[in-house]
Parts: structure tokens; C-alpha cells; sequence
């Protein structure tokens, strides 16, 4: 590890000791392969170009969440947040979403955001999944919080695992009152809700060694939806 | 009766529209009319189909609008709501028109903007087509109507859910060689159905329907010029004849039908529309169904007569119903792919046969393709028109 | 009419009884009817279980039946039964079955027999 300086030492949290991810493989319903793992620091730059034309998309809060994700992608890099992990869901090695939050401390975890890039193939709902995963199953934690900006797309969640709610805790994005996913919920809706297998094959997790940016135009025409208009 | 004839079909690309409804419908029109190349010949009539605007885009009276739109006043025009049949039910008001000698030449478009609602405002909306008092207020929606249906015909019948996953995979496989379609992916029996992660990517709907046997939500607009035959032999034009178009209803509430498992309505519109054509569904080489969800294109396959009652789906088991098979069934990509703005739907069945008997489908042409069918379902098969259509020349 | 019982139409030329009501009766055209009770002891025809819901409910799904009550008429309504079958013997009963604007409405639910 590179010398670190006192004053930048001063300025990085203490970190806990998190468990790497394992990564997991995920059959999509187009046949498709995504590889779901662990992004390192020196992979931020790439996520970054990757969302920044999200930045002005205004449709389902693409803008707000590409915004936020920005930020806390940079902080992870940069050593300014204290134990946040970023996954990322690569098909073929491109980059098809990515999900991010952080450990509050050993019991509780703090969901951050879910951003899809490939649309269609319920990336999003794996990646959340893989998250509440990692914090539950691979962390131990007794219970993640969890908030989104978009009501519809949250909605979603807070009726299928389902999510309690615990209004009465600030959730970190904004200060607005928290949902919970508790542990045995988790385990609850595990069967219908969490998939994928492991371990990776060896020659599939060599596609996903090397993020690949997607296509810019296809990014935001997939988040945006539109197709270029015809008559 | 005169004979009618239609002379162009446009549509817009289905799918998510930032375009306002009247100008998806204006855009769909004027491709229709370039495609009909009228030059002087005026347009008689306008009729526009569609079932939400006034409760979902706040807008009413879309005729006189899409006539003010096109600058085509002083023609007749008005709007036409069937539900889901909204489409072929003015292109009825359309071709009667003509047939009874009123106009020469009628501007049908059918069209929808969905997506400016969210997902439970649009579920709503369409779930407003059930019985009130006997359906809806139990929260009966659509796919519920649905998925009772598919239960009830797979355990009378057979059909299993590898059947409609077949229905899904060959609808988006076609989806993807159109152009217009709202949803360009293919999808694998494996990734929907028999890997493990199927549940996640394939969750229940309305079980046993799931997610891949539902139609997406879709903003667009379809449109034909329908003419006489002093203008389509002034035109030039393939003669594409409206050979025989048929319409038949029943029970509001489902629950009311006299079997539940049949679609009555169907199979009376379509022998109606065949017995006006003269022809049977022997005689047809492409068909253009209503598969908002997937168990209807094997119920309809059968009830408008192209497969024996139960035996649909052992049809597309074989292959039969494939753009190479014996008797292509949604080469557009069906309700499914291509997507469903619920008004412009009827309609664009029929720019799909036309653009197939003109030979202008490209990517996925079926050849010689000189007869064509299409269903447009209304309620939940409570109210259905079906259409022939035939090149004569 | 109480709230809290479902009419069906009893035709009063031909008896007939149907639910919905029609203002024609669909047996004999008449159009002279006497409200009656609709409920009982029947048979699931066929049922779903519904994600895909409207506006006013927050549960995860909803379970619908149509259920064929005895004496041969059809009801739709919400099935409150753990292990449904095709053909299982179910009764009605009458539930809230959803709310509107603050306002509890109520219908038929059925229950194993």
C-alpha cells in the first residue's frame, strides 16, 4: 500500500473489516450471462464516465441518482466514506448497472443506490438483491436501510420483500425518514427475490476481469427509453 | 356494399414518446397518407381511435383535433372507444363509410400515450373496462381477467407454461426485425422459464401468468387510408381489399360466459369477417393476433379458426405459427414486442397485413403473402372485431 | 338494500335469477326484476393470484376467484384460502374488499366450505 500521509490518514475513516464480495453469476431472460462483483477503487474512473451522461436525463430520477452515485463513487475512490462497497453487474464485461451503500457499524447497514444501465432484463432488482446479500449474508449485519428517490421504482420494494418502516432514523441521502430490511425478511423472500450461482466459472469471470463503458448513445437511449423517432 | 380498399398504413415507432398524443397521431397519419401518395384527392372522413385520452392525457374530442392537426377540415371526423378494439372499431366505422357511399376516402388512425401515467394509474385505467360492481371493485384487473382464463385453459387443455414461454420467445424474436417495436430483446426458454433465476427475471403477474406472458405499456400510433375503387384505381396502388371485417360481444362480466374458456366473441366476429370475404382460414397466409398476454394468441389461433379447439398450442410446439412456418402468426412481434398503445393496436394490425400482402415488410416478409387476418380483442373478449384483408391485385 | 349483502336480479317473468343485474333479463327480454341475496356454498372454477394491482391496494398480491355456487351462478370475488384448487368447495362471505377514498367497501370473499 502507498505511503500514506498523517494529515490524509487524518481524513480517511477507520474502516472495518469488510469480506470481498464473492462474485456470482446470473442467467438472464435474454440468455445473456451477467457477472456480478466487487468494483476496486482503481475501477471508479470507468463507472464514472459511464454515468455521467446520466446526468442530465430527468426521466425516473435517472438525473438525481446518477448525481448522488457520482458522488459517492468519487468518495469511495477517494477514501472519504467510511466502509461503502460498490458492485457491478457486467455482462460480457460491459457494464450494465451498478448498486453501492456502506456499514453503518456491524448491525446495521446503509443502502445507497441501485443504477441500471441495460434496461429490460430486471438487472436492477439482481443488483439490489446482491446488495441486500452482501450486508446480510456476507456481512452479518442484523438489517440494511434503505430509502430511493423515485416513489414508483420503490415502491416496488417496499411491497415485495416487504420493507418496514423506521421512520423515527434519518437515512444518510437527504435526511428523510428510513425504510428496513430486516435479517429474517431477507431469509424470508431469499427464494423468490435473491439468485445467481457461484462460484463464477473460470473463463466467464475472465470476461468480467476488465469493465468495459457501454456505448454512450445506447446508455442513454436505454435509460431514456427512446429510440430515435420514426415515421 | 362498395368495395374498400386501403391505400397507405404508417405508423410511429411504439414504445416511450416524448410527442404529444395528437402529434404521435399527426406523425402516424401523415406517413399513412405520403404512403397513399393522394395528391388532390381530398379525405372525406377522419376517425381516430383510442381509449384513455380524456382520463389519462386530459384531452376529448380527438377527431376534431386531429382534423384541425392535419388541416383537413371541413371532413367528417370523430373519435371511437371499444377499449382495447378501439382500433378496428373505427376502421369499421371507416370502411363502412365507403361501403355505404358516404366518402371515397377515410383517414383511420388509432393512438395512445400511456407512460404519462405511472405503472398503477395505467393498471387502473384499463381495469376500468370490468364489471364495476361484479369485477372491479374486488380490484379485478386485466391480467387478473387473464390469469384466470390461462389456469382454467391450461388445466381443460393442456397448455403449460413452456407454451406460452414459446409464444413470448417467437413474439420478441419477430420484435426484434421490426423496426417500429417497442421492445427489442430477445429472451431464452432458459433465462424466462427454466433457470433457477427465472423467478427473478420472470416474477408472477397474475399467476400463472408471468411477467414475459404481459404486453409492455406503450405510447404510439397506427394509421391507414382507406379508399373506394374509382380512387384505388385512380392511385394505382396494390389493391388491398378489406375483404371482410366481422364484430361480435358478450358477456360483460366474465364470470356471465357460457364457457369460460371460450372466446365466443371470436370465433363469431371471425366467421362473420370470413363469410364476407367468402374465404375460410384455410385460405389465409399471415395473421396478425391479440396477444396482450400470451395465452391469448393460442386461444385466439383457435377460436377464430386457424387450429382446433385445445390443439393451438401443440401448433406452435411444432413450429406452424413461426415467420417460416405454415401459417406466421404476429410477424410484427405482436402485442408483445411491438408493444400495445391500446387505441392504436387494432389499427396497427392492419399497417402490419398491408405493409406484409405489398410486400413491404422488410426483415420479416412472408412471402407471397396474399391473405391476412388480424383480432383485435376488446374488453376481455367481450367485444371483438376481426378483419380480412386481401391483395386482389 | 343492505351494504352488506351482494344482489343478484330475479326475473320476475321467468325467475331466472342474474348477477350481475341486466336491465333485460338475458333469459327472457323481460325487464321486471326483484332483488335477491347472491352467496353460498360452491366450487372454485378458477382463481389468480394478482401482482399486478391498482391503485388502493398495498398488498403484495391479491387472490381473485370465480367461484360456481350451487345452484349453477358465477361470482367473482377474493379468495382467502391458503391452499386453493380447481373444484375445492368454498362458501361466501362478505368482506371489505377494497377501499376507496377513505371509504371501506364491502363484497364477496370466499372460504373453504
Amino acid at each position: 500500500m502507498a505511503h500514506v500521509s498523517e494529515l490524509e490518514a487524518s481524513l480517511r475513516p477507520p474502516g472495518m473489516n469488510m469480506p470481498p464480495y464473492p462474485p456470482k453469476a446470473i442467467t438472464l431472460a435474454s440468455g445473456e450471462v451477467m457477472v456480478v462483483r466487487q468494483v476496486e477503487r482503481d475501477e471508479i474512473p470507468i463507472l464514472l464516465e459511464a454515468i455521467y451522461p446520466l446526468l442530465w436525463v430527468e426521466r425516473d430520477f435517472y438525473d438525481i441518482v446518477a448525481a448522488r452515485l457520482f458522488g459517492e463513487l468519487l468518495a469511495y475512490k477517494r477514501y472519504r466514506v467510511k466502509d461503502e462497497y460498490v458492485l457491478a453487474g457486467l455482462i460480457d464485461g460491459v457494464l450494465a448497472g451498478m448498486v453501492n451503500g456502506r456499514l453503518v457499524d456491524q448491525k446495521t447497514g446503509m443502502s445507497y443506490h441501485t443504477l441500471t444501465i441495460r434496461r429490460g432484463l430486471r438487472v436492477g432488482s439482481h443488483l439490489f438483491a446482491a446488495k441486500m446479500e452482501y450486508h446480510i449474508e456476507h456481512c452479518g449485519q442484523e438489517e440494511v436501510l434503505i430509502v430511493a428517490e423515485s416513489p414508483i421504482g420503490f415502491r416496488r420494494w417496499m411491497i415485495e420483500y416487504p420493507l418496514e418502516k423506521r421512520f423515527e432514523v434519518q437515512h444518510e441521502l437527504g435526511g428523510v425518514p428510513s425504510w428496513v430490511l430486516p435479517r429474517q425478511t431477507y431469509y424470508d423472500a431469499k427464494a423468490r427475490l435473491v439468485s445467481g450461482r457461484r462460484p463464477v466459472p473460470e473463463d466467464l469471470m475472465r470476461t468480467a476481469e476488465k469493465i468495459v463503458l457501454p456505448e454512450q448513445e445506447m446508455v442513454v437511449r436505454q435509460v431514456a427509453g427512446e429510440k430515435e423517432e420514426k415515421a | 356494399m362498395n368495395p374498400v380498399y386501403v391505400a397507405g398504413a404508417g405508423m410511429t415507432n411504439f414504445g416511450r414518446s416524448e410527442w404529444s398524443l395528437i402529434k404521435l397521431a399527426s406523425v402516424a397519419s401523415l406517413s399513412a397518407l405520403h404512403h397513399a401518395n393522394l395528391g388532390e384527392i381530398p379525405i372525406d372522413a377522419v376517425v381516430v381511435a383510442n381509449m384513455g385520452a380524456a382520463r389519462i392525457n386530459h384531452q376529448t374530442a380527438l377527431g376534431s383535433a386531429l382534423v384541425d392537426q392535419l388541416a383537413l377540415y371541413p371532413a367528417a371526423a370523430e373519435a371511437v372507444e371499444n377499449g382495447p378494439a378501439s382500433g378496428a372499431s373505427a376502421v369499421k366505422v371507416g370502411v363502412q363509410a365507403i361501403a355505404a357511399g358516404m366518402a371515397d376516402a377515410v383517414l383511420v388512425t388509432g393512438v395512445e400515450r400511456m407512460r404519462v401515467v405511472n405503472g398503477l394509474e395505467g393498471t387502473d385505467f384499463v381495469a376500468s373496462l370490468s364489471h364495476p360492481e361484479a369485477e372491479y371493485i374486488y380490484g379485478v384487473t386485466l391480467p387478473s381477467l387473464a390469469g384466470m382464463f390461462a389456469r382454467l385453459v391450461m388445466d381443460r387443455f393442456g397448455v403449460e407454461r413452456k407454451h406460452l414461454a414459446m409464444v413470448a420467445i417467437k413474439n420478441h424474436e419477430n420484435g426484434t426485425k421490426n423496426p417500429y417495436a417497442h421492445i427489442q430483446q430477445t429472451v431464452t426458454m432458459e433465462g424466462i422459464l427454466t433457470a433457477p433465476e427465472a423467478i427473478v427475471n420472470n416474477p408472477p403477474i397474475a399467476e400463472p401468468l408471468h411477467l414475459f406472458d404481459c404486453c409492455p405499456v406503450s405510447d404510439g400510433a397506427a394509421s391507414i387510408v382507406l379508399v373506394s375503387e374509382a380512387i384505388a384505381e385512380r392511385l394505382r396502388c396494390p389493391k388491398i381489399r378489406v375483404a371482410g371485417i366481422g364484430q361480435a360481444t358478450d358477456t360483460h362480466a366474465v364470470h356471465e360466459r357460457e364457457d369460460p374458456t371460450d372466446l365466443k366473441a371470436v370465433r363469431l366476429a371471425s366467421q362473420a369477417a370470413f363469410s364476407m370475404a367468402g374465404i375460410g382460414p384455410s385460405d389465409v397466409d399471415v395473421v396478425e393476433l391479440h396477444d396482450a398476454f400470451t395465452i391469448l394468441e393460442i386461444a385466439e389461433s383457435e377460436a377464430a379458426g386457424f387450429f382446433p379447439r385445445g390443439e393451438g398450442h401443440l401448433a406452435l410446439e411444432r413450429g406452424e405459427t413461426r415467420l417460416d412456418g405454415r401459417l406466421p402468426i404476429n410477424p410484427s412481434g405482436g402485442l408483445k414486442a411491438k408493444g400495445h398503445p391500446v387505441g392504436a393496436t387494432g389499427v396497427a394490425h392492419l399497417v402490419e397485413l398491408t405493409w406484409q400482402l405489398r410486400g413491404e415488410a422488410t426483415g420479416r416478409q412472408i412471402e407471397d403473402a396474399s391473405v391476412g387476418y388480424a383480432c383485435n380483442f376488446g374488453g376481455f373478449g367481450n367485444n371483438v372485431v376481426a378483419t380480412v384483408l386481401r391483395r386482389e391485385a | 338494500m343492505r351494504r352488506d349483502v351482494v344482489y343478484g336480479a330475479k326475473c320476475t317473468s321467468c325467475e331466472a335469477v342474474s348477477y350481475p343485474a341486466h336491465a333485460v333479463c338475458p333469459n327472457c327480454r323481460g325487464e321486471s326484476f326483484e332483488a335477491v341475496e347472491i352467496g353460498g356454498a360452491g366450487k372454485l372454477l378458477t382463481y389468480t393470484d394478482v401482482y399486478a394491482l391498482a391503485i388502493d391496494y398495498e398488498t403484495r398480491y391479491l387472490r381473485l376467484a370465480i367461484v360456481e355456487l350451487e345452484d349453477g351462478r358465477r361470482v367473482t370475488g377474493q379468495l382467502l384460502d391458503d391452499d386453493p384448487k380447481l373444484g375445492k368447495a368454498v362458501k361466501t362471505t362478505i368482506g371489505v374488499v377494497r377501499e376507496q377514498g377513505g371509504r371501506e367497501i364491502l363484497g364477496l370473499q370466499f372460504v373453504p366450505a
